[in-house]
């Protein structure tokens, strides 16, 4: 095997051995717990939007939302029809689905910051209906939903939640490293020349939000059975603007660096609420999400590929360039230009 | 050997009719020169041909098949290639994958290593089988216009339609390209070639086309074509600048 190639897959093989022992210790605290498990949810989000919006080039802000019908119709399945939670999960990706197809198709002919407005509007629309809906959807007070299973633990949680993370990024880098991801890099490089060297970009642009809708789809029914209580504001577009920050700390074209960054964004954001300086107790608050935005505006001036990536590339790096670049093998007698 | 049929195209945009009643065939492996004055219509022609457009009127007939109306993807797994007259390669993709996004979508049930022998071959013909594990936009202008060049020749195109191939480019490359497109024009793949180089282009093709204000002026052997009163009232400019010495011609 390529050492390149056999360090990542050890490096790889290590995180997950960390992950799968980590309750061990986090288990003494369902605090702590919590917060992990809900950083590989926000992983979840982060790694598709990268797939949707970093691979693929859709940049959609709708990714929040239909994370929230999925969770919104296993939770109204159950609580108005009884259905099993396995049931609603199952139906609620598969709405999701359907979702991410309207939006792609209505979203052919829009790129870039049409796109963007589009599915922000969309977002708020939904929002305002679950909000406003208050006697079907239970408004801004939230829907209960049922647990996973009567007695669910949260050490299960977390490696239901763990397990979800690593199957969604499995199918994702099978995803990436297929035809249909290079045709998916093409479309975002260029759709009209990638149109013109025969890829039906219509077909792989529904393909792939109907793909990265079900896989929120189904982290969202899945988390929130956990949660116990979803409300319309985690639909928000701030919600939304969260997780692509954490996709841009990460690294906006690596599924690895969004999670990794998503994971990390949330456990510090959480470690952010009070900090101890040199005995002097601070209870930073929303002041947190400052310091959260500076961290990526820093990263969007300084660090386009995000903070994460670079490093993990560093740790395992994919192959050696050759040290002979286009411009370099043209002085040395290569085709002219 | 193909066969390609335009019959009575006409295109507007708003009030701007940009193709009128353009009406010509392409038979066999016809090496064809298009030019025409900036505004004339060209680009307009080659976006009906290959599907961007939709004509306002008229049909598209390649190989027996209609394909006007057709999108772009089925026009190109069809065999009618283009290339855009500002190079478009997928930049932040090496120079290996940009080969193998038409050689996947022509071949669906072929697996990526299974190609990469041949798009390495073509890589080799072309002169930049050094550069494959490079990305496109570390590629010089020229490099990157022999890498479209090598996309369409990965996709099997029949009839390969090229928008301003020698703009901007070295003398030396422009000549290594024209060497380029007499080989695979010799192995039976049809060409139209837009370029404002007339020395290149009344060298190298064997028909020319020409279009002044979305009309098909003339329609012959470039030594007939330079001597049309209304091509040079129209786009040569001179009398006295025609011909092979003649260089870029002075436009409309």
């Amino acid at each position: 095997m390529n050492p390149f190639l056999a360090r990542r897959w050890m490096g790889t093989g290590l995180l997950i051995v960390l992950l799968l022992l980590s309750p061990l210790y986090l288990s003494q605290n369902a605090y702590r717990m919590s917060v992990v498990t809900g950083g590989f949810f926000y992983a979840i989000l982060a790694s598709s939007w990268v797939l949707l919006a970093g691979i693929a080039g859709q940049f959609s802000f709708a990714h929040m939302a239909i994370m929230g019908i999925g969770a919104y119709t296993s939770g109204l399945l159950g609580r108005d029809l009884g259905m099993s939670p396995l049931v609603g999960i199952v139906l609620g990706t598969l709405l999701a689905g359907v979702t991410g197809l309207l939006i792609g198709f209505l979203c052919l002919r829009l790129r870039r910051a049409y796109l963007a407005l589009f599915t922000i509007a969309f977002s708020e629309i939904l929002r305002l209906i679950l909000l406003t809906e208050f006697q079907y959807t239970g408004g801004a007070n939230g829907l209960r939903l049922a647990p996973l299973y009567r007695g669910i633990t949260p050490v299960v949680g977390y490696y239901i939640t763990l397990g979800l993370l690593l199957g969604t990024m499995s199918l994702m880098y099978w995803l990436t490293g297929s035809r249909f991801g290079l045709f998916m890099r093409a479309m975002r490089e260029d759709q009209d020349a990638a149109a013109a060297m025969g890829v039906n970009v219509v077909r792989y642009k529904i393909m792939i939000f109907v793909f990265t809708s079900m896989i929120v789809g189904l982290a969202g029914a899945t988390f929130y059975h956990q949660v116990g209580i979803l409300t319309p504001n985690t639909m928000e577009v701030l919600q939304m603007s969260l997780v692509i920050a954490m996709a841009v700390i990460g690294g906006i074209e690596s599924l690895l660096g969004a999670a990794v960054g998503a994971l990390v964004s949330r456990i510090g954001l959480e470690m952010l609420r009070e900090i101890n300086i040199l005995g002097l107790h601070i209870e930073l608050g929303a002041w947190r999400y400052a310091a959260f935005g500076l961290i990526l505006m820093i990263t969007l001036r300084f660090a386009q590929n995000g903070l994460v990536y670079p490093l993990l590339n560093r740790l395992f790096p994919q192959q050696v360039r050759k040290p002979l670049t286009a411009k370099q093998s043209e002085k040395s007698g290569g085709s002219p230009s | 050997m193909i066969q390609l049929d335009v019959r009575n195209i006409c295109k507007s945009f708003g009030g701007l009719q940009a193709l009128r009643d353009v009406t010509f065939s392409v038979g066999g492996n016809e090496l064809i020169g298009l030019i025409g004055p900036n505004g004339a219509g060209k680009t307009t022609l080659t976006n009906v041909l290959d599907g961007v457009h939709k004509p306002a009127s008229g049909q598209v007939w390649f190989n027996a098949q209609r394909v006007d109306g057709l999108p772009p993807y089925e026009v190109a797994r069809r065999g009618i290639g283009r290339t855009f007259q500002i190079t478009r390669p997928f930049l932040r993709m090496t120079v290996l994958e940009n080969m193998l996004v038409p050689a996947l979508a022509l071949h669906p049930a072929a697996r990526k290593r299974d190609l990469r022998g041949r798009a390495l071959e073509v890589l080799a013909f072309l002169t930049i089988e050094r550069l494959a594990d490079e990305y496109a936009r570390s590629l010089s202008g020229g490099q990157q216009k022999l890498l479209e060049l090598g996309r369409l020749l990965m996709l099997d195109s029949q009839l390969i339609i090229l928008d301003e191939p020698f703009a901007g480019v070295h003398p030396k490359l422009r000549e290594t390209i024209s060497q380029f497109i007499t080989t695979v024009n010799e192995q039976g793949k049809a060409f139209i070639i837009i370029s404002h180089e007339m020395e290149t282009i009344f060298t190298l093709s064997r028909r020319l086309l020409v279009l002044n204000w979305g009309q098909l002026i003339a329609d012959g052997p470039p030594e007939v074509v330079r001597k049309d009163p209304a091509v040079i009232q129209a786009y040569l400019g001179a009398e006295e600048k025609v011909g092979p010495a003649a260089g870029r011609a002075t436009h409309a």
